[in-house]
């Protein structure tokens, strides 16, 4: 490196004595020349909608921006001392790569089309000011980030404009989520960000294959956090199905929310006890998924029925939820001797919280659907005590009716109205 | 019974163990089906707010088990009390449902379809009143061993598959709705909405009926009483 800056210094020495000869009307200006009319906090252009816009520089946050070494020409080529409208800035010059990507993103394309709601370069990383990521004032430093992008993605002026620009309240709900307050409130450096999951200039929506946040990647995207969750994911029952290519079979994001993600111990997360079985129940319970795939039906209304069911409901959580006997992660069909609910597993299973469960207490089914193939006792006991009922409420009727129809047809042909024998 | 009350025309029906052991039952009983029957219907709204109501899913389980002590302790004192008391004993005999009941239940739809001419002439307990009397007996004695079953539910998954505490859940819940429609259609038909008695038969308070509706609707007692010397 040292070897390499002396010639780079001669050369730059060299330079500036033949910029000294030159005639002044061709050299290009200095930050100090620039600065003699943009150092004026009051200089303004105005713009034909008769608005007028400051052109005043902070030369001291340009001097401590990434670029504050340089020179105002290196970016405003065409600049010099006074100045008309000068061309577009381009960043690609010395940012190829991510001006590449950039192109290609949502943003980029809407750009292209001549829309300057989206952001350009400058929307996310400022303007004179930009600062490297790793600095804790840059707008895309990790604890910022949220703040950079929700400044156009939380503005409800730009939601009508867009049809597609995802709901805004969805998106603000990041702030409350279990990432957006690890690193809102715990400045948690960790904690996703917007770029960890969307990535940062490829930015695409997630129906598109390319996207980072497509259904097919998803899994992997938060295993980059995740890894240990990912691995038993990959091993269960939704995972294989996945990476089988069933779009059906859920990914991270169809049971833990996106932006909303939450702790279990929030009552408002999708996976908390109390609303896991309704979670669930969004495939479990789908006429068309169940037939699809040949899943076990009527599981969430069996589970509602159950003493389970009806404790969780009412806020006991302890009681046992999908996820109590089914497991979290790594769910397996019954079928699967690994499975926490395959037959030979149930004792154990329910012994977490039963520990006189049994093989004995395991006989039989554990999700109650009331027909008579797949629970013949219920069914024949429920069934009979139906007819019971109803017989015997219109054995009661039918003799109330009889007795007062006795009584009145007595008082009709003048005998005494109530019981008493003809005299 | 107290000359003043033969004077008033009254006679004891209900001695006071008895208005005691009805009180009891009437309370234990609603208390039950109301904790009982939000648990079997939790999903409809009513429910929701009676399980509310009662506290939620917990103190409801506490409040029912309670309820359910007390009117097991009561059925324990009723049988001791038919078995052995002085009181008791006739009582049970004449409780026992007899050919003479069902003969005495078609006759009176004879007569009220007007093919018979007299009502048949019940002793201290028509066929309405046994029935009643057996019907509850029974329902409690199994709702009490289910609810019993389902209680010590770690007890019992001991001794039994599943698929018997699925069974006992179902017996529970019916054996329940069925007693209270017993209850509501046929009992509280016949004490308060029957012509003779309406507007209620006092007895389950005061212990009294008339004279006049002995003779009326129970002519066998009345006569036994007559021939006792009693009246």
């Amino acid at each position: 490196m040292k070897r390499m800056r002396r010639p780079f210094l001669s050369a730059a020495l060299i330079a500036a004595s033949l910029f000294l000869a030159v005639p002044a009307g061709a050299v290009p200006p200095g930050v100090g020349e620039c600065m003699d009319c943009h150092g004026d906090k009051t200089i303004e252009m105005s713009l034909p909608g008769g608005q007028t816009v400051s052109l005043y520089i902070d030369l001291q946050a340009y001097r401590s921006s990434v670029h504050g070494g340089g020179s105002c020409v290196t970016c405003h080529a065409d600049a010099s001392a006074p100045h008309g409208k000068l061309k577009k800035v381009s960043c690609d010059k010395c940012h190829g790569d991510a001006g590449k990507s950039y192109a290609g993103s949502a943003h980029g394309k809407l750009r292209a089309k001549g829309i300057t709601d989206v952001p350009g370069c400058d929307g996310c990383h400022g303007k004179h000011d930009i600062r490297r990521p790793k600095d804790p004032v840059a707008r895309t430093f990790r604890l910022n980030i949220a703040a950079t992008c929700l400044r156009c993605h939380k503005d409800r002026a730009l939601e009508p404009r867009y049809q597609h620009l995802p709901d805004q309240k969805l998106l603000a709900a990041y702030e409350q989520s279990v990432h957006g307050m690890a690193s809102k409130k715990s400045g948690l450096l960790g904690s996703a960000v917007c770029v960890d999951c969307h990535g940062n200039h490829a930015i695409l929506p997630g129906d598109q294959p390319r996207s980072a946040t497509h259904r097919q990647k998803i899994p992997t995207m938060c295993g980059k956090c995740h890894p240990g969750i990912l691995d038993q994911y990959e091993r269960s029952v939704h995972g294989k199905g996945m990476r089988a290519g069933i779009a059906e079979s859920p990914v991270c994001t169809d049971c833990h929310g996106e932006h909303t993600i939450a702790k279990i111990g929030d009552p408002s997360s999708s996976v908390s006890p109390r609303n896991i079985p309704k979670t669930c129940s969004g495939c479990h319970d789908e006429e068309g998924i169940s037939t699809r795939y040949a899943l076990p039906k009527k599981r969430f209304s069996s589970y509602m029925d159950s003493f389970h069911g009806i404790a969780v409901e009412y806020g006991m959580t302890k009681a046992a939820n999908c996820s109590s006997c089914h497991g979290v992660h790594d769910i397996l069909p019954s079928s699967d001797p690994a499975s926490t609910v395959h037959k030979a597993n149930i004792p154990k299973t329910c012994g977490k919280c039963h520990p006189n469960a049994g093989p004995n207490f395991a006989k039989g089914a554990v999700h109650v659907e009331v027909s008579p193939k797949k629970a013949m006792g219920v069914f024949a006991v429920r069934l009979f005590y139906t007819i019971f009922i109803t017989a015997l409420v219109i054995l009661f009727v039918l003799h109330v009716g009889l007795e007062l129809y006795g009584r009145w047809d007595r008082k009709r042909s003048g005998a005494p109205g109530g019981k008493e024998r003809k005299p | 019974m107290s000359r003043a009350d033969l004077a008033a025309g009254k006679v004891i029906r209900m001695s006071l163990p008895f208005r005691v052991q009805h009180l009891l039952l009437a309370i234990l009983l609603t208390v039950l089906a109301v904790t009982g029957f939000a648990l079997m219907y939790h999903e409809n709204s009513l429910a929701q707010w009676l399980i509310r109501m009662e506290g939620g899913v917990h103190n409801r389980g506490i409040v029912h088990r309670v309820a359910a002590v007390l009117l097991m302790a009561n059925l324990v004192h009723h049988v001791f009390y038919m078995l052995f008391s002085r009181e008791g004993k006739p009582e049970l005999r004449q409780l026992f449902i007899t050919k003479r009941d069902i003969d005495d239940f078609l006759q009176s739809l004879r007569y009220n379809l007007g093919t018979a001419t007299e009502y048949p002439p019940f002793g201290r307990y028509g066929y309405k009143e046994k029935f009643q009397y057996w019907g509850a007996a029974a329902g409690i004695v199994l709702i009490s061993l289910t609810g019993l079953m389902l209680w010590g539910e770690e007890f019992s998954m001991r001794l039994f598959p599943k698929f018997v505490l699925d069974l006992a859940i179902i017996i529970h819940g019916y054996q329940g709705l069925l007693a209270f429609l017993v209850l509501f259609l046929w009992h509280l038909y016949n004490v308060h909405l029957h012509p003779s008695v309406f507007p209620m038969n006092p007895s389950w308070i005061t212990g009294k009926v008339s004279v006049e509706w002995l003779r009326e609707e129970h002519p066998l007692e009345y006569e036994k009483l007559k021939e006792e010397g009693v009246l």
